[in-house]
């Protein structure tokens, strides 16, 4: 009897890992400590939503998913060891992409090095995209210097002629993503930190040929900074009527926003590059009246996609999220889903986890046959930037943050607000 | 001119909330030896003790700065019955504390992370983003109240380590720890004494940092260089040092921010750092040390 057990637990030991083994195992290294944290949990939530519905739906090409999530603490080095930690020794066969362009762009040399396709949920750098990789897939609409785009056409679409801001303070975290944005603003060169080859000349930049004057710029350093008061009276006393705020965080835009309060700033039109969060709104309560954020996802923009080879709309995953996190999603657990969504299906296009294979079919996406995910479509150029993707601006109005530029690209979009007035 | 009288405003009422930040970590220093890089992530502790009470009930982060004083004391005697006391007689019971605490840090953030999430927090009474204005002068509520209740707990401890009993205990066990013992000083209890009260400030300060910054568990690691800055700047162990030091670079960075430019306003709290050990190792107010 007791050599029947022993052997019957052996077999289903043998048979438990015989199917652990069958997994497909995916590797995302997160920042979920550590200054990024707020936006790397949610990042998480995200993937491990999308794999848990994968899973009771079948899982891909039959196989059930086991997704290996390690903290990197928000730590570039701690990032790179850990997607090579994944290939090397947990054996994944994909990876989900990082959080940030500082920690996305060295990811980015070892996940070509190893030929394993690069999917980023988050890396708005240009910088990222002119390194020569072919595996490489951004998930959000533009890269960062180009976000200015969408703030130049709400001056241009929305505000009526004659009462646009005329004067701007462009203030920015000394960060890989901030830089980029403000780079594409103000028009300045992007040049490749390696060699100093010129990536980009940005002039004249999308403030200047909106026509507005620049009469103040500053930045902070990327960690550590507490003067958020000195920094909000020296905006305010430039008299600029445009802010634009540039943060790396939602706890600097938090800051930022609580500041300009404190120091009676009034200016007719604030952007924020973050802010999107609910602890945005919890952060600053009234103060984020008007504010203007970008984003590339909002709930209310209901795109069709694909998963597990069924339609699944944008609402769909509102209402899964909610039913698993008890909590309406924002950008930061979107973006991840959406990642997850076009591995599943370039898995599934390529009949199997050759990253190759993968890569090639990403590549081969058109308009007319694109990844469809809860971001919506997407297709890319040689670079791996999406193509005629525009980034959705939203504005916090009545504590809800309604999406109100592009207006004829998605229905529902809100009227904005404007002028801001006082915060 | 009217902005030079503002970035000296700004620059005090700043240093008003690290000097009560940096107190504590100069205290447990002075009586014990204790380079406590703990010390940041209990004034995060302290400042979710303030938060949830605000979030759930709406109770203002002032009502509860005796509670996370107490509670963060009461914390304090475990810690250092726990991590420290055993330790107590070591040669090398200082360079220990710097890995002890170190780990202490590190337990204390993965704890909060994994009770209250890694997600920033702030409290919002109205008064944290008010202000007073003085024509073109405005003096921001929340960090003068910070301030103000800064020096308050300060002046109060001063008082009680110069006039009391304990306190002069206290004193004398700083000053030397074996002499206090041979003069019947029950140096085990000043410690613990000591290092709960430098908890208890801690539990304070994260009262008052609670509507003056946002935080989330890892914050810490952005101020320990700069509260270690200031405690150094003023003298390892002296609380009047701290104080000073707090005030003087907070002005210094705000007038740096001001006018040279916001990115080099951090690095004025390491500069200082950097040529304080050149030139005045002991610090403004500490002892020179004793060659062997």
């Amino acid at each position: 009897m007791k050599n029947l057990l022993v052997a019957a637990t052996a077999a289903m030991s043998l048979m438990a890992s015989t199917a652990y083994a069958d997994n497909l195992k995916i590797g995302a290294s997160l920042p979920l400590t550590g200054g990024f944290s707020i936006a790397g949990e949610k990042h998480q939530l995200g993937y491990q939503l999308c794999v848990d519905m994968i899973n009771e739906r079948g899982g891909i090409l039959g196989r059930q998913v086991d997704l290996i999530i390690s903290d990197n603490r928000s730590d570039t080095a701690t990032a790179i060891n850990q997607y090579e930690r994944f290939i090397n020794v947990d054996g994944v066969e994909a990876v989900f992409g990082t959080f940030s362009s500082r920690l996305s762009f060295p990811v980015a040399n070892i996940l070509a090095k190893n030929g394993f396709v690069h999917p980023l949920p988050a890396g708005g750098a240009l910088r990222i995209y002119t390194q020569g990789h072919k595996n490489i897939f951004y998930f959000q609409p533009n890269v960062a210097e180009y976000v200015g785009a969408t703030l130049k056409g709400i001056i241009e679409d929305l505000i009526p002629e004659g009462e646009a801001p005329s004067t701007v303070a462009v203030v920015a975290a000394d960060d890989f993503f901030a830089n980029a944005v403000e780079a594409g603003l103000l028009g300045l060169e992007v040049t490749d930190p390696a060699d100093g080859s010129l990536v980009a000349d940005l002039a004249p930049g999308f403030l200047i040929s909106t026509g507005i004057e620049v009469v103040y710029t500053e930045k902070w350093p990327e960690e550590g900074f507490n003067d958020w008061l000195n920094l909000a009276n020296s905006i305010k006393r430039s008299g600029a009527e445009l802010i634009v705020g540039l943060t790396a965080s939602a706890e600097e835009a938090v800051q930022l926003t609580r500041a300009l309060k404190t120091v009676g700033a009034t200016p007719k039109l604030v952007y924020l590059s973050q802010g999107t969060q609910s602890e945005y709104l919890e952060g600053t309560g009234d103060a984020a009246e008007g504010v203007l954020v970008h984003t590339s996802w909002h709930k209310d923009v209901n795109f069709q996609s694909v998963l597990s080879g069924e339609a699944f709309s944008n609402s769909d995953f509102v209402a899964a999220y909610q039913a698993a996190n008890g909590d309406v999603p924002d950008e930061d657990s979107a973006i991840p889903f959406a990642v997850c969504q076009g591995i599943e299906q370039a898995i599934i296009g390529a009949g199997s986890t050759d990253n190759a294979a993968m890569g090639e079919w990403l590549t081969a996406r058109t308009k007319d046959a694109p990844v469809q995910t809860v971001l919506g479509r997407f297709h890319w150029d040689e670079r791996g930037l999406p193509i005629n993707k525009p980034y959705i601006m939203t504005q916090w109005n009545g504590g809800e943050l309604q999406f109100v530029y592009p207006t004829d690209e998605f229905e529902g979009a809100s009227k904005m607000t404007y002028p801001k007035g006082k915060f | 001119m009217s902005n030079i009288i503002q970035v000296l405003i700004l620059g005090l009422a700043l240093g008003g909330v690290f000097s009560l930040m940096g107190a504590g970590l100069s205290l447990v220093f002075g009586v014990m030896r204790i380079v406590n890089l703990a010390h940041p992530s209990l004034i995060i502790a302290g400042a979710y003790i303030a938060y949830w009470p605000f979030k759930l009930w709406g109770v203002d982060p002032l009502v509860m700065l005796p509670v996370a004083t107490v509670i963060m004391a009461a914390i304090g005697v475990l810690l250092y019955k726990l991590v420290f006391e055993r330790e107590a007689k070591s040669a090398k019971y200082s360079e220990m504390t710097v890995l002890l605490t170190f780990a202490v840090a590190m337990i204390v953030e993965g704890a909060l992370g994994g009770m209250f999430t890694n997600t920033q927090r702030v409290t919002s009474p109205s008064y944290a983003t008010e202000a007073i204005f003085i024509g073109d002068i405005f003096i921001p509520t929340g960090q003068l109240y910070a301030g103000i209740i800064s020096i308050a707990i300060i002046s109060a401890l001063a008082l009680f380590l110069k006039y009391s009993r304990f306190g002069n205990a206290i004193r004398a066990t700083t000053q030397n720890r074996d002499a206090a013992q041979l003069l019947g000083v029950n140096v085990n209890l000043v410690g613990v004494v000591s290092f709960a009260i430098g908890i208890g400030l801690a539990g304070a300060a994260g009262v008052l940092v609670s509507f003056v910054f946002a935080f989330f568990p890892a914050k810490h690691w952005e101020w320990i260089a700069i509260l270690m800055s200031l405690v150094v700047l003023g003298g390892m162990g002296s609380i009047l040092g701290t104080v000073l030091a707090a005030f003087m670079l907070s002005v210094v960075a705000a007038f740096v921010g001001a006018y040279i430019g916001a990115t080099w306003s951090t690095m004025t709290f390491f500069l200082a750092l950097f040529i304080i050990l050149l030139v005045r190792p002991q610090g403004l107010f500490g002892e020179k040390p004793e060659l062997a």
